[in-house]
């Protein structure tokens, strides 16, 4: 690095080193390096520049600022989607089916057993009315 | 084209899903900073805070359509954040008459020396009183830490004409508190 692209390196980025470019920065402490003297005059005059510069105060965020920022997000359709109940809500979905499933299945059986039951109280009602005499089948079963 | 390593990527992703998590940590992340860049951009604290939350409230417009690998979302944040400052800039520029400047620079106290707050006060109104391009790129480079490619890239101007004003905003800056660089030295 010539001495001439020291002074602007340092012109520009300041006497930090981190902040120099990094295709730059080898060379740079290189030159540091073989020409102290030439190199300590220039970053002291930008290490002054970047006193003045550090004492610039950091903007502080107020709490109230803060609570706009995220209030805002909602305001801008930013909703949770709420992926801690996704598998509460599938699971009640389910267990939804299975009991609609069960009850189906309940009144199928009452049905099918309602039927036998009908069917074993008319041959009941038939055979009793085989013993006596003068009444027709079709009088009980109707 | 070479995917851009973002390390906003699954952040942006999980704010794009409302996360609530996310969007805090997005605040704490982004908001200092966008802050920060406004403020130093206009000189005005009310104004910068007005700038920070829109440029937050874009953000949450864009998360959910963010597609990831063709910028950084810190670079896309600071471009939306420097759109509004100019904007700002230029209305005054408009509106300005022959009103004196909002915070002239007062000089040093001979009499005192100086506290850490004035100093800071001092080279925040010197700040403020730089040409806007200059202003920007010591900005970006010194108190946003973006480097020399993303600065120059986010001005739209080249490595050498980033360097340029960054001289010559240094160099302003140093003639214009001259009297008080031992003051700032020991701050």
């Amino acid at each position: 690095m010539t001495a001439e692209r020291f002074i602007a390196l340092v012109s520009a980025y300041g006497a930090d080193a981190r902040r120099w470019p990094e295709s730059e920065r080898t060379a740079a402490q290189a030159y540091m390096a073989a020409e102290p003297r030439a190199a300590r005059a220039a970053l002291a005059e930008a290490d002054a520049v970047d006193a003045l510069l550090r004492a610039s105060p950091t903007p502080q965020v107020s709490p109230a600022l803060r609570d706009r920022v995220i209030a805002s997000a909602a305001e801008a359709g930013l909703k949770a989607r709420k992926h801690g109940r996704l598998w509460l809500d599938r699971l009640v979905l389910v267990l939804g089916a299975g009991w609609a499933a069960a009850a189906c299945a309940g009144v199928a059986a009452g049905v099918i057993m309602t039927g036998h039951l009908t069917a074993d109280a008319q041959a009941d009602a038939v055979l009793y009315q085989a013993s006596l005499q003068g009444v027709d089948d079709t009088e009980v079963l109707g | 084209m070479a995917l851009i390593a973002d390390p906003d990527e699954d952040l942006v992703r999980r704010v794009g899903q409302g996360d609530p998590a996310a969007i805090q940590s997005m605040v704490a992340r982004k908001l200092p900073r966008m802050l920060a860049l406004a403020r130093r951009m206009l000189g005005d604290a009310a104004e910068a805070e007005d700038v920070a939350q829109e440029a937050m409230l874009r953000a949450w417009r864009q998360a959910p359509r963010w597609t990831p690998g063709k910028a950084r979302f810190d670079t896309w944040l600071h471009r939306v954040t420097l759109n509004l400052c100019y904007d700002r800039l230029r209305r005054r520029r408009e509106i300005a008459t022959d009103s004196p400047p909002d915070r002239p620079d007062e000089g040093s106290a001979p009499d005192r020396g100086l506290l850490a707050a004035d100093v800071g006060m001092r080279v925040e109104a010197a700040l403020a009183r730089l040409p806007d391009r200059q202003r920007e790129a010591i900005v970006l480079c010194h108190y946003q830490e973006l480097t020399n490619i993303e600065a120059a890239a986010l001005m739209e101007v080249s490595v050498e004409a980033l360097e340029s004003l960054l001289s010559r905003g240094r160099r302003a800056l140093r003639l214009a508190l001259a009297d008080m660089r031992s003051d700032a030295e020991g701050a």
